[in-house]
């Protein structure tokens, strides 16, 4: 009996996986993502609704970094976010920042309900800046805004800081979800935008964008060149 | 195969086999590069057109073949068109072709060729003397995750293109192996070694003398833990229970001073084999000690073989094999980079000899991990041969085939991202140098 309930679950495997190797591979570009903020402030739990929109109530300090991914649709394009989630603790700070690099948007999160993970925000800004291109999208997360009672930052400040930093901005919460799904697109909306108008070139090492060459409006037939680098990176 | 035996006299005993692989050699990589199909496709071409001999005879003859064996191919020597039969992986070759060391992620794979097949891989790597064997070194001017998602994107083109109920039931190793997050392991496990090796170099260049000469020894004696010895995969190894698996990794993973687990990569591997119990096939089958120890967990020995072959196909074994080795495989490149992760932010006072243990530790986990890669490999096409007994060798042998092949990738992979942890060792080891000094 067991081993047939195996044999029934590995042919699920085969038909899942069957479906799945045709529909969802169709996509026009890859888009890296990294989130960054300190630890605690919902940044795996913002990944894991935006993957799964479930909320995951208690969630492993995450080593290094994890990984995600999700295809979404912007202006009829079909694009891949392959979505970098770091760890916040200190201690990996020295490890993550290398994992910055080629990100075309980053995610820069706070938990709305404690006032440090905010104040420190002016040092990931740096690190955000400091480690990745010119043109890299960062938008402002406030997370946990269903702890209302309990808030700690205002909206408007956080607005004002984000407006001063020209960054993109909004409230969300990993638990209700509002929001989760509009922080990820509007980041990938401003990323194509600069795609279209000219102001990210594809074709610069780091943009954090690959173009899929089968894609519908034609384009270059290589892939992107992989970010190439010499000396120290420290 | 009786008449191919007094064929080759004049070529030497491994002469018929050198036929077969160099045939693949010409015949495949060009059947990919032009068209771009498949691994099976392009195999079965091969196959079909030149009468080599079927894997499943390959397999269970090499035993003979190998008896008058004089190796005919020298250490040092593999080829990349081989690589040209692997499907995806003609991007690789060409990457091989384009970069002037010549020596990129593939001689890797030919260390993994070798380990899973010998015997085979040795015949094919006989037909281009052209490339020098080194162990797991990476180009400076392509990654190995690079080419990766290069050739995953190749497969997805064609996936997208090609809608076919036949395309469709076709398992790629590359696309899942992204699925199971192990090309972004990879990538971040690169961007840490890149970083190391970076840092690692500006601090042999501040130094000078007596200083200098002392840690270059110390790094030298480091970089030889890295170095793969020949392993041997005849060895019938017991086959592990995933408690005792576990127990080895966590024992691994102590010594390595690493706080991790190594939960996810047993859950893989206990997922690959309960699927082969699923499959549970015959025990009349080469390994059917491997096949008999399944069997007690799930059932006596009541189900006949007539009733499986009408639930299970060749087909769905076949992808059953690549999902679970690309799982496998992915499992494994995360084991690494979360060590690489830990090793770098390890902040406690270290002992200066524990980057040596460090490395011997890993290449013992790389060993024991292409060993199951490969163990894997063999149940699942020996699970072919006793299931497809009644299939066409057309359909047969390429499933086979394409199992071995990407068993030997998986296991070139792993010993890759092996090979990305040298750096980082060398950077935490030079760090605990330094405080150390002070």
């Amino acid at each position: 009996v067991k081993s047939r309930i195996n044999n029934m679950y590995c042919m699920a495997v085969f038909t899942l996986n069957a479906k799945m190797a045709t529909a969802p591979y169709n996509y026009s570009y890859i888009f890296k993502y990294i989130i960054i903020g300190d630890m605690g402030v919902g940044k795996s739990c913002l990944l894991h609704q935006f993957t799964e929109k479930k909320f995951m109530a208690d969630c492993p300090h995450t080593i290094g970094v994890e990984f995600g991914t999700r295809i979404i649709e912007v202006s009829g394009q079909k694009i891949k976010l392959q979505i970098w989630d770091t760890a916040g603790q200190e201690r990996f700070r020295a490890v993550t920042r290398s994992y910055y690099r080629g990100a075309a948007g980053a995610l820069m999160v706070y938990d709305i309900t404690r006032r440090s993970t905010y104040n420190h925000l002016s040092s990931w800004l740096t690190d955000a800046r400091n480690l990745t291109n010119p043109n890299t999208v960062i938008i402002l997360i406030g997370n946990k805004a269903d702890l209302e009672a309990q808030r700690d930052v205002t909206y408007e400040e956080a607005k004002q800081f984000a407006e001063e930093n020209g960054l993109l901005f909004l409230e969300a919460s990993a638990k209700t979800g509002e929001n989760v799904e509009d922080a990820f697109l509007e980041a990938a909306k401003k990323i194509y935008q600069n795609i279209q108008d000219g102001s990210l070139d594809l074709n610069a090492a780091e943009s954090g964008v690959q173009h899929k060459p089968s894609a519908p409006q034609g384009g270059r037939l290589t892939s992107e060149p992989q970010p190439q680098r010499e000396g120290c990176g420290c | 195969l009786q008449d191919s035996n007094s064929s080759n006299t004049a070529q030497g005993s491994w002469g018929y086999w050198g036929n077969w692989g160099k045939s693949i050699l010409s015949s495949a990589s060009a059947t990919v590069a032009s068209v771009g199909h498949g691994i099976s496709h392009a195999i079965e071409k091969a196959e079909t057109s030149l009468g080599i001999p079927s894997p499943t005879q390959l397999s269970s003859e090499d035993r003979d073949l190998n008896g008058g064996k004089t190796s005919p191919t020298k250490e040092g020597e593999s080829s990349s068109p081989v690589l040209g039969a692997l499907g995806m992986f003609s991007t690789i070759t060409n990457v091989v072709q384009s970069t002037k060391q010549g020596k990129t992620v593939i001689s890797g794979g030919l260390d993994a060729l070798e380990f899973i097949g010998k015997k085979t891989m040795d015949v094919i790597a006989e037909g281009d003397p052209g490339f020098k064997k080194t162990k797991g070194l990476m180009s400076r001017t392509s990654t190995l995750s690079q080419v990766l998602r290069e050739a995953k994107e190749k497969e997805e083109q064609r996936t997208a293109q090609q809608v076919t109920k036949d395309m469709e039931k076709k398992a790629h190793y590359g696309m899942l192996f992204d699925e199971f997050q192990g090309l972004s392991h990879l990538e971040a496990l690169e961007l840490l070694s890149r970083e190391s090796e970076a840092k690692v170099k500006s601090v042999l260049t501040a130094l000078s003398g007596e200083e200098l000469e002392k840690l270059k020894l110390e790094l030298e004696e480091i970089k030889e833990a890295f170095s793969l010895v020949e392993f041997d995969d005849e060895e019938e190894e017991e086959k592990k229970e995933h408690e005792e698996l576990l127990k080895e990794l966590t024992a691994m993973l102590e010594e390595l001073h690493v706080s991790t687990t190594p939960d996810k990569l047993v859950r893989a591997r206990k997922a690959a084999h309960e699927c082969i119990a699923g499959l549970s096939c015959d025990s009349s089958a080469p390994t059917q000690d491997a096949e008999k120890e399944e069997g007690k967990e799930s059932e006596p020995e009541v189900v006949n073989t007539e009733s499986k072959e009408k639930t299970t196909s060749v087909e769905d074994i076949h992808t059953s094999a690549i999902r679970s080795l690309a799982e496998l495989t992915a499992r494994s490149i995360e084991q690494f980079h979360k060590i690489a992760a830990l090793v770098l932010h390890s902040q406690e006072q270290e002992a200066v000899a524990l980057a040596l243990i460090r490395a011997k530790t890993l290449l013992r986990m790389t060993i024991m991990l292409c060993k199951e890669v490969s163990a894997l490999s063999k149940q699942f096409t020996s699970c072919l041969t006793t299931v497809g007994v009644k299939e066409k060798p057309e359909v047969l042998n390429p499933l086979i085939t394409g199992v071995f092949l990407e068993a030997s990738n998986s296991a070139s992979y792993i010993q890759d991202a092996f090979q990305l942890l040298l750096p980082v060792l060398e950077v935490s080891h030079i760090e605990t140098r330094m405080n150390t000094l002070q």
